[in-house]
């Protein structure tokens, strides 16, 4: 048998910056749209796997010796059979249990520091391979869920064991990139005991976009604000009408909202975004001074800024939204395949070093 | 024309039991895959690139039986 790592193992070493050689095995096109990012830079080989089966021999030799080798494809299985090869060549090599699936699909939770004596928790969710954010907040033996993925068995078993029940899922917006978790995790809006949860209406990355403010400390900005960017309004096709609807959510509601509110937004789009506690989060304050959008003070600039990063959407968002707005169902087949990718949501496109 | 009926099978067992075919194959014949996996789409364009003995000539989907999708792969085997 050949020795295996899971996604999380491969996360953990490669935040840590241990060293080791990723080798890529999928073919070009699928490495070309999707890798496995880390908040410091992975060492990658790509070395497709029929290289192997055309010429194993050569294609081994292309591998540094001495170097603990991590192979990864798909799904799996065909690096599985690379693995073997290496390790048949007497390479020390791990196969990465699962693929690009299970990293599309690997979640990972974190809590978000709170000050001292509030009566609430906060954990926000990473979904790592496609950037997206989600939040789980507590108060005494009940939970909701704020944009849940539809992997609703983890938000569940996250809520177990802070020893609370699951009340409801809010939605920041209707998303084009994941498909929701939130109606079956539960029907309706959630009223969390004594945790105010309020609701600030923020139309522009989509009409019906807004904003919750968490015990008026935390603010789930949705795709409104992101930490290095905003949320791109030109994904329903009317770009110039919705900057100007996110101009004016960003003047007018967002500007009331306080310096040290922190900004707990429903996506990254680089992994630098990815603080050093493993937390995406900002002070609004200092988002202030470093997101460009949130400095341009003029209407039609802002709209032509918009106007200039617009770019088609991935195919599969289209048929994603009428599934959240319950026009369709997926399967989990259809699922995975639609939701492959990192999210486009952002406006700065690809992200921007922070 | 051989054929080779890879259904259900997942990557990369498609692309090696074709080769596996096509190596045994003689210059000018020609292998029909019949495959169940999308993602063989991709792979077998893939492999074709690489391959020393081996062009894909075209691909196409057709619905089997039970009316689920097939993918397949038609490829000639060139010489030496």
């Amino acid at each position: 048998m050949i020795a295996v790592l899971s996604i999380r193992e491969l996360l953990e070493r490669a935040d840590a910056a241990e060293d080791f050689l990723l080798l890529d095995v999928r073919n070009e096109d699928e490495f070309a749209a999707w890798r496995v990012e880390a908040r410091a830079p992975i060492e990658t080989l790509h070395v497709p796997y029929f290289d192997f089966l055309e010429d194993a021999e050569g294609s081994i030799a292309r591998i540094p010796e001495g170097r603990e080798v991590v192979v990864l494809c798909a799904k799996g299985g065909s690096s599985a059979m690379v693995a073997e090869l290496l390790a048949d060549a007497g390479r020390s090599a791990r196969n990465v249990e699962g693929g690009m699936a299970a990293y599309g699909n690997h979640l990972e939770a974190r809590r978000v520091p709170l000050a001292p004596g509030a009566r609430h928790e906060i954990h926000q969710v990473l979904r790592r391979g496609k950037g997206c954010l989600s939040y789980l907040v507590r108060s005494g033996g009940e939970a909701v869920v704020v944009d849940p993925c539809r992997h609703v068995a983890f938000y569940e078993e996250l809520a177990r064991g802070l020893g609370a029940r699951i009340v409801g899922a809010l939605e920041t917006h209707v998303h084009a990139d994941h498909l929701s978790g939130g109606s079956r995790l539960a029907a309706g809006a959630g009223i969390l005991g004594e945790i105010p949860i309020e609701i600030v209406p923020a139309p522009g990355h989509t009409p019906e976009s807004r904003i919750y403010v968490v015990a008026g400390t935390h603010v789930l900005t949705g795709d409104t604000l992101f930490v290095s960017s905003v949320g791109r309004p030109d994904l329903g096709g009317e770009v110039v009408p919705w900057a100007r609807e996110l101009f004016r959510t960003l003047r007018e509601r967002v500007a009331r909202l306080p310096d040290d509110a922190v900004v707990l937004p429903a996506h990254w789009s680089t992994p630098a975004e990815i603080g050093p506690d493993g937390l995406v989060a900002a002070r609004l304050g200092d988002l202030r001074r470093t997101v460009p959008e949130l400095a341009i003070r003029d209407e039609a600039e802002f709209v032509r800024a918009m106007e200039a990063s617009a770019r088609p959407a991935p195919e599969a968002y289209a048929r994603i939204v009428r599934v959240n707005r319950g026009l369709e169902e997926a399967t989990e087949e259809q699922a995975s395949e639609w939701e492959l990718g990192r999210n486009e949501c952002a406006s700065a496109h690809g992200g921007r070093k922070s | 024309m051989k054929k080779l009926d890879v259904r259900g099978a997942k990557c990369p067992i498609p692309i090696v039991k074709a080769k596996k075919e096509v190596d045994a194959m003689t210059p000018g014949e020609v292998l029909e895959v019949h495959a169940s996996d999308p993602g063989s789409v991709a792979d077998f364009q893939g492999w074709a690139k690489m391959a020393r003995n081996a062009i894909l000539q075209s691909q196409r989907t057709e619905k089997d039986e039970a009316g689920r999708e097939v993918f397949v792969h038609v490829i000639e085997r060139r010489g030496p």
